[in-house]
């Protein structure tokens, strides 16, 4: 009867488990907000730190869930009738498509005009607002900003050389000729990002699109009016093409854009001498270097400058806009906290962190390269958000990005076909 | 040419073909394993064959365990606190993860073999009518893909409030192991020799003595081998547990963790190969303790007695 023993013991020990392990028991009087997004890891702990004031003041407990897999995910949960009470886009589009579907709650029942409008600058409000099943309505919340308009450079090397920092686009090609006179090769440029290689291609694009086009045309861009196949587009994939396709000015040659890893990318800036001077990425890239390479003391950067000064100081950049999927007290009193700049003291205090909210004073910012994405934001003319995040998965996270390798694979004289494809996957 | 000397040639040929696909099956592995154990930025910039070169331009140590310490006890930060002070915080470790995956496999391995046997001991040898229909039915389920299932499980467990919790991962597992369990058992179960049973229900047996006491001792290889599969499937998912489960630190599993640790923007992928060889400690020595099972068990039905 020993056998019998034994399977009694698996059976009492397996119920002891499903008793432990059972639903979740919630206190009656605790109150959870639930939030969903896509960064993980350090920033999942940093966003948790800048909830803490809120969560201590209110005893409203804020749960974040962070996964790679956000964009999969939220479909699900949201088809499966169990969203997060808010979920952190970092693509504006994809939060488009559930406003379409109805599922967003309109923040101007919440907040009132006035008041967003003391927190945000207007050009972030206009981007919040998108179009439901009954008209417009204020889709989401913007809380971390990150500004791609930059160029990185190694000092001192750079001012060692004799270098200075171009104002003009036509400046900044001047001194790329004279960085390959002295020697030197000017431009580090690398793309390859597994499925999504190509991205880093689509952000020079809207750069330049944003420097040689009214806002309104950029607009009409991301949302399909004006196609690729247009020579307002095929005049920024020109300028692109200037400096991607001299061999003279990309480390490696051209054909090495494709196989280097946009992260590896800038690393041959770091080797002594410098193998190249300038690499264009936005602010997050200082997590890709070498660990003992110090932003302000290896390594700054510039605002990528501008071409025609018709069209002033554009960025570009890009964020992480809240949707709110449920209607609870205490997720409205969530959602208000995150529109004020305190929500974002404690990340921007830690660095890599630019606030979107206008009562985020700059001297948070914990380094002057922290501070001067800020005032960067701050100077802009326009501000933009990056236009393939804009734009449907389609395209923006398809089309656009393999078009962008065969543009490049062929050295830019596929242009005209490269556009009508891309064009070609625009859903109807 | 002698028959001697063409039986040599062939077993060149033979062994040569074998020796190749060995190398280019096991020469990747050996790559990641030598990469866990380099340093962060030569990872990045050379291949992994250059750390045995014996011209090196970096000072730094050919091979340390830093990657190894950093996916173990987690990665150290730093941030400026509220106050000005520097605050020197640990991440997490894998140990919480570690534990959720055992949580989450160890029942999603049982269950679905207890049933699938007690279900396969029925198909065989009970007799009750629409036996074949139920059975068809099991083996019909073989073909539909669990993805399928993700969205409409999800509407249920909202309903019972099952989200999130062990639970709903194990039946989840259960219900999607259970055809193959059931259809691998019912092969293996059914070819065992008819007399021994007649001799039991002569003895006065019931179907449950029965099954207990020679049916689960006889049918050992082809539960083994099938514990096998459905701890490594269970054990590297990721999907299936992203969805009922969620990605909250108390419960996210190994697979999970590993795929945070990667970073936001993936600007850590040098920890994946530390993180592999860790997390495939386990398996391996699940595999290795039942591995005399699983030749037998992969026969499991093929051969008809």
């Amino acid at each position: 009867m020993k056998r019998w023993n034994i399977i009694l013991a698996v059976v009492v020990a397996f119920a002891m488990l499903l008793t432990a392990c059972g639903p979740r028991e919630v206190d009656d009087g605790e109150q959870v907000v639930t939030v969903f997004g896509a960064f993980v890891d350090e920033d999942a702990r940093r966003f948790r730190e800048s909830m803490r004031p809120f969560e201590e003041r209110t005893g409203i407990s804020v749960e974040y869930e962070g996964s790679g897999d956000f964009e999969t995910l939220i479909l699900v949960r949201v088809e499966g009738a169990n969203p997060p009470d808010l979920a952190a886009f970092p693509q504006p589009g994809l939060l488009g498509d559930f406003v379409k579907q109805g599922h967003v709650i309109d923040l101007n029942d919440w907040f009132d005009t006035g008041y967003l409008q003391q927190q945000y600058d207007q050009s972030w409000l206009d981007m919040a607002m998108m179009e439901g099943p009954d008209g417009e309505i204020m889709s989401g919340i913007w809380h971390r900003a990150n500004v791609k308009s930059l160029v990185w450079y190694p000092i001192p090397e750079f001012y060692d050389a004799g270098y200075t920092i171009p104002e003009t686009w036509d400046e900044m090609l001047a001194l790329s000729d004279q960085m390959v006179a002295d020697g030197n090769v000017p431009w580090c440029i690398g793309i390859e990002s597994a499925g999504a290689t190509g991205w880093v291609a689509t952000d020079w694009m809207e750069d330049i699109m944003l420097r040689t086009q009214p806002v309104e045309k950029y607009d009409m861009w991301t949302t399909g009016e004006l196609p690729f196949d247009s020579p307002e587009v095929k005049k920024a994939a020109e300028i692109m093409g200037e400096i991607w396709f001299n061999d003279d000015y990309v480390f490696g040659g051209v054909p090495s854009i494709l196989t280097t890893p946009f992260g590896d990318a800038p690393t041959p800036m770091f080797d002594s001498p410098p193998n190249c001077f300038m690499h264009r990425q936005a602010s997050f890239i200082p997590a890709f270097f070498p660990d003992n390479v110090e932003v302000g003391r290896d390594v700054d950067y510039f605002y990528l400058p501008p071409i025609d000064p018709a069209f002033g100081r554009p960025v570009l950049g890009a964020g992480d806009i809240y949707g709110v999927f449920n209607d609870r007290p205490e997720v409205r009193e969530f959602a208000e906290y995150l529109t004020t700049g305190e929500s974002t003291e404690f990340w921007v205090k830690a660095g890599g962190f630019v606030s979107p909210h206008n009562d985020a004073p700059l001297d948070w910012y914990p380094t002057d390269a922290d501070r001067g994405y800020a005032e960067i934001l701050q100077q802009a003319t326009t501000f933009r958000f990056d236009g393939s995040d804009l734009m449907p998965g389609a395209v923006g996270a398809g089309s656009f990005w393999t078009g962008m390798v065969d543009f490049v694979s062929a050295r830019g004289e596929n242009i005209d076909s490269v556009m009508r494809s891309i064009d070609a996957a625009w859903p109807d | 040419m002698g028959m001697k000397q063409r039986k040599t040639i062939s077993d060149i040929v033979v062994n040569g073909v074998l020796l190749f696909l060995c190398l280019v099956w096991t020469l990747p592995t050996f790559g990641l394993l030598v990469s866990s154990f380099r340093y962060k930025d030569e990872v990045r910039r050379t291949g992994w064959w250059t750390a045995f070169s014996t011209q090196r331009e970096s000072e730094t140590p050919r091979f340390v365990l830093d990657n190894y310490l950093e996916v173990l006890m987690g990665r150290d930060f730093t941030y400026t606190s509220a106050t000005g002070a520097e605050v020197r915080a640990s991440g997490d470790d894998l140990s919480q993860a570690f534990l959720n995956s055992i949580a989450v496999t160890v029942p999603a391995t049982v269950i679905p073999i207890l049933i699938a046997a007690f279900a396969a001991y029925g198909f065989a040898w009970m007799d009750f009518p629409g036996r074949k229909v139920f059975f068809t039915i099991v083996v019909g389920l073989l073909v539909v893909p669990l993805q399928i299932a993700l969205i409409p499980i999800l509407r249920d467990y909202t309903l019972l409030q099952l989200n999130g919790t062990f639970l709903a991962i194990w039946l989840a597992h259960t219900g999607f192991g259970l055809p193959l369990a059931t259809y691998l058992l019912y092969n293996y179960i059914s070819n065992l020799p008819r007399d021994i049973l007649e001799s039991a229900f002569m003895d006065g047996a019931s179907h449950f003595t029965t099954f207990i006491r020679l049916i689960l001792p006889l049918s050992m290889p082809a539960l083994a081998s099938f514990a096998i599969f459905q701890f490594l499937w269970v054990w590297n998912d990721l999907l299936v547990a992203l969805v009922f489960l969620g990605a909250r630190p108390d419960v996210a599993v190994l697979t999970q963790r590993l795929q945070e640790m990667v970073g936001s923007r993936g600007q850590d992928w040098h920890l994946l190969t530390a993180g592999a060889f860790i997390t495939m400690i386990l398996p391996l020595t699940v595999f290795f303790s039942l591995q005399r099972y699983f030749v037998r068990g992969l026969l499991a039905g093929s051969v008809k007695g």
